[in-house]
């Protein structure tokens, strides 16, 4: 401001009218932008809102409105909004507000399901609604047919996911074979596509499951494709050392299902047929040749005998050919049908048109009217013995003649009943019975009780005192022949024997010098007295014997190891004694004594002195008799002495050969252990194999 | 700051005050000697800015009410309170310093700014039913404690910031904290729209806060 007071400054001039900016802030436009945004927010946020369509679950678990989305190929196109109950409470009603721009494809093919965390042999899945919580997945086909409002959901996941299309079909577990849930199909290794939920056939007979093929791989199925189940693991030992087979770890663990096409020229598959899995590889390639199962009639037999012994795939003939197998087997209690409680057997056959041989194409109608018309005819089911050794039973049709009227029924579901007729059971039993008859009559315990006498004998034998106490014996035997040799009795003896002999010779010698009746006298005395002097000497040898035996028993505490020189001193003083002189000069002087004696009688029959004669000769005929007596003795002593010293001798060599009794005792003792082995290995022998009592083999 | 019924105003008194650099200048100068600024008795569109500004506000705030102020997502939950529904939880679990702390700075330091600024724009607009001193008063209180209301936006930016552990834990900021900023920041705007001056016109007789005074009005002496 300026001092100059006389001209005050002009003071602006404003117009009277003002504009609109003037007399209206601006700043009213902020509110304004406010609630156009907020309008434009909420007209927009409607007119986009999808609609609201309700999905009916077994329970709504982990399922939060407000929270859990709904998606599509793993993209939110939805949210639930509600979860409330149905009439009745038995299902949990979910709305879900869908997505608009998706509204059209949610037709009434659309599929839902709640993915849950799971753990199974086949992986953990769905791991990432452990920390999210639980989404409902939706799968719709790629036309828009318009939205339909209400669904039912699906308790599992189905097995076809978004984006992985396939061939669809049903594969049936036969025998032996295992359908695992949501195992995987594998082909050379690769999962080419997955087990479906596993059900139980309508029928009862198979576990069967929905299979989905991926897409490129189902080219891969033909009609001549065969599966097996690929679980599990097979342990084989043969020529080529053991072999454990098994296609991957995790089909071991979880189970799973391969197939190849084994032949070509197969026909092209359609959604939905039917394949059966078989147990395991060699089965299926074997089946190539076999008409499929699902191809065969199957009808059923109710057989009143509850009889062990039939299995599946037993074999079922007609007029003893293989016409088809036991599929199946149950027991069946029904007092409505039969009037009481007692269980049956109700056994399913699957029959191979192909096998009756029918002309023309073999079908299954074509089966059956010729099982039809059979069965008018009198033929029926029954059980018989398949093998005798091992009781298995197979299932036979037959014609029966004079059978009551029956045909094929059809039970309540859709099930064909063949009539059965009186099992041939018995001729198993009997069979069995004449078998064990024969078994029975087998005189096996006789053949032990001798086999166990035989032991008893070989022991008693064995366990002898007798045969124990041969090399004392034997001993004892060795130390008389020694005691008698080495006695000074029969040391003596031919000393003795020499001076009678000497004597004599000298009385006959006196007798033929004087010719007298007394020198003979003399003689025939001397003759007498040496004579005598024998039969002293010989008188003595019951003393000899007795000492030898006194000797004998000394001997027999002789220990055997002393046994071998004692046996020397034998053979030394043996030999001793046989190299004597006078030992060899015995014979000869006793010859030469007799001969001059007969010479002397002879001189004295010339003689003609008849009395002195007839004395000299009672004399000499005494002597002699003593003589002879004592030659009679002496014999057998020499005898005695000669078995001793042959015994001796065959001792000794046996000691020469062998170096010792022990060893002869030893070998005599092998020989007796041989004998009791091979009596051991008999029994053995025989316990092993009794037959051999009966074959002698 | 009790002061008797009847003031005389620097308008009265020909005066213009500056409202940037305080210097007064005699009435009907158009811009301030010292700063340049534009000079204005009173404002006259003040009571619209501050009716505009705290309609606005009142609109955010709503949102702000209704949407979730944090998501805590956890490993195993993701939570998502809004403000009342935050501090009732903390108060069921015992925190009740906490619970009050936050109920207090937004739910009713925001409230009671709306109300204040309302009474204070009526009390100018209707004629006032409470001395002026005390209207002076409400607005300074506005005044201060407009900046501390954004303590809630400052709780939510520190801790969505700081509480980001991957898949563990993190807290990230609702749409609420959005629309309660906006709120804090209108009502902020609203509060500086007002003219405070215009309390003490509404003791006189010829008050008539956007009535126009003509420029010619005063004359004369115009010492500062």
């Amino acid at each position: 401001m300026t001092s100059d007071s006389q001209h005050p400054p002009t003071p602006p001039i404003k117009k009277g009218d003002q504009t609109l900016f003037q007399r209206v802030t601006i700043v009213w436009i902020v509110p304004l932008i406010a609630v156009v945004a907020v309008l434009a927010i909420a007209a927009q946020a409607y007119f986009d809102r999808g609609p609201l369509i309700t999905v009916s679950f077994e329970n709504a678990s982990g399922i939060q409105p407000g929270t859990t989305e709904l998606r599509y190929r793993d993209v939110t196109v939805g949210l639930v909004e509600d979860v409330s109950f149905a009439d009745g409470l038995d299902r949990v009603l979910v709305a879900i507000r869908i997505d608009k721009d998706v509204a059209p494809y949610v037709d009434a093919s659309s599929q839902f399901w709640v993915v849950r965390p799971q753990v199974t042999a086949q992986g953990v899945s769905g791991l990432n609604t452990v920390l999210s919580g639980v989404y409902i997945e939706s799968l719709w086909d790629n036309t828009p047919d318009g939205v339909t409002y209400e669904f039912s959901g699906l308790p599992d996941a189905p097995l076809e996911k978004a984006g992985q299309d396939g061939l669809r079909i049903t594969l049936r577990a036969s025998g032996k074979a295992t359908l695992t849930q949501n195992a995987p199909i594998l082909y050379r290794g690769i999962t080419v596509g997955r087990l479906g939920k596993t059900k139980i056939a309508q029928d009862g007979s198979a576990a069967e499951a929905e299979a989905l093929i991926f897409k490129p791989h189902d080219r891969l199925i033909s009609s001549a494709t065969r599966f097996w189940d690929a679980s599990g693991f097979s342990f084989s030992l043969g020529q080529n050392g053991a072999a454990l087979d098994f296609s991957s770890l995790a089909s071991l663990v979880s189970g799973g299902v391969t197939f190849e096409t084994m032949v070509s020229g197969g026909e092209a598959v359609d959604p939905g047929d039917s394949f059966v899995v078989h147990p395991d590889e060699s089965t299926a390639r074997s089946s190539i040749f076999a008409r499929d199962d699902s191809e065969n009639l199957t009808i059923s037999a109710v057989f009143d005998e509850n009889v062990e012994g039939l299995a599946t795939d037993a074999a079922v003939e007609l007029n003893g050919l293989r016409i088809g197998r036991v599929s199946a087997l149950n027991g069946l209690v029904d007092p409505e049908a039969f009037g009481d409680t007692q269980v049956r057997l109700i056994v399913t056959l699957s029959i191979s048109p192909g096998r009756l041989g029918l002309a023309g194409k073999a079908s299954t109608e074509a089966a059956l009217d010729f099982l039809r018309q059979r069965v008018e005819q009198g033929l029926r089911a029954r059980l018989t013995t398949a093998s005798i050794l091992t009781g298995g039973l197979k299932v036979e049709l037959i014609d029966v003649p004079d059978a009551s009227a029956a045909e094929l029924e059809t039970g309540d579901s859709g099930a064909l009943y063949i009539p059965t007729t009186q099992s041939d059971i018995a001729d198993v039993s009997a069979t069995a019975q004449g078998v064990f008859e024969r078994i029975n009559a087998l005189p096996v315990e006789e053949v032990m009780a001798q086999a166990i006498n035989l032991m008893d004998n070989a022991n008693t034998l064995i366990t002898n005192e007798d045969l124990r106490n041969v090399p004392q014996t034997l001993n004892g035997l060795l130390g008389d022949a020694r005691g008698l040799v080495t006695s000074d009795d029969v040391q003596t003896l031919p000393a003795r024997l020499n001076d009678v002999v000497a004597d004599l010779q000298d009385t006959l010698t006196r007798l033929n010098d004087a010719q007298t009746v007394e020198r003979l006298t003399d003689a025939v005395d001397s003759a007498t007295e040496a004579a005598e002097g024998v039969t002293t000497a010989v008188s003595g040898v019951p003393d000899l014997i007795e000492r030898l035996n006194a000797v004998a028993a000394k001997a027999e505490t002789v220990e055997i190891d002393r046994l071998a020189n004692d046996l020397s001193a034998l053979l030394t003083t043996t030999e001793t004694l046989l190299a004597s002189d006078a030992a060899a000069e015995l014979p000869t002087k006793l010859n030469s004594a007799l001969s001059e004696l007969s010479a002397v009688l002879a001189q004295l029959r010339e003689g003609g002195v008849v009395e002195n004669a007839t004395n000299a000769l009672a004399s000499a005929s005494q002597a002699a008799d003593t003589v002879a007596e004592a030659g009679r003795d002496l014999p057998d002593l020499i005898k005695q002495a000669q078995g001793v010293l042959a015994r001796a001798n065959s001792t000794l060599e046996g000691y020469e050969a062998s170096n010792g009794l022990g060893r002869d005792a030893r070998t005599a003792l092998i020989e007796v252990q041989k004998a009791a082995k091979a009596v051991a290995s008999l029994a053995r022998a025989i316990e092993r194999n009794p037959n051999s009592l009966l074959t002698g083999r | 700051m009790e002061v008797s019924g009847s003031v005389t105003t620097a308008r009265d008194m020909g005066l213009v005050g500056c409202t940037r650099c305080y210097s007064v200048s005699s009435r009907g100068t158009a811009h301030c000697p010292r700063c340049g600024s534009a000079l204005q008795s009173r404002d006259r569109l003040s009571l619209q800015k501050v009716w505009a500004w705290w309609l606005v506000g009142l609109m955010c705030y709503i949102p702000a009410n209704l949407y979730p102020m944090l998501e805590t997502r956890t490993l195993v939950s993701v939570q998502s309170d809004t403000i009342v529904g935050g501090a009732v939880d903390l108060a069921r679990h015992g925190n009740w310093g906490v619970a009050a702390i936050i109920l207090v700075a937004s739910v009713l330091i925001p409230v009671v700014k709306f109300v204040i600024v309302a009474g204070l724009a009526l009390g100018v607009w209707l004629g006032p039913k409470v001395p002026e001193g005390q209207r002076h008063f409400w607005y300074e209180i506005v005044e201060y404690i407009g900046r501390w209301s954004m303590i809630d936006v400052f709780v939510v930016a520190i801790l969505s910031s700081l509480v980001q552990l991957q898949a563990l834990a993190s807290i990230t900021p609702g749409r609420a904290s959005l629309f309660f900023a906006l709120s804090v920041i209108f009502t902020m705007l609203a509060a500086k729209s007002f003219d405070s001056r215009l309390i003490w016109d509404t003791g006189q007789s010829d008050i008539a806060s956007n009535r126009r005074t003509p420029a010619v009005d005063v004359k004369g002496d115009l010492s500062a």
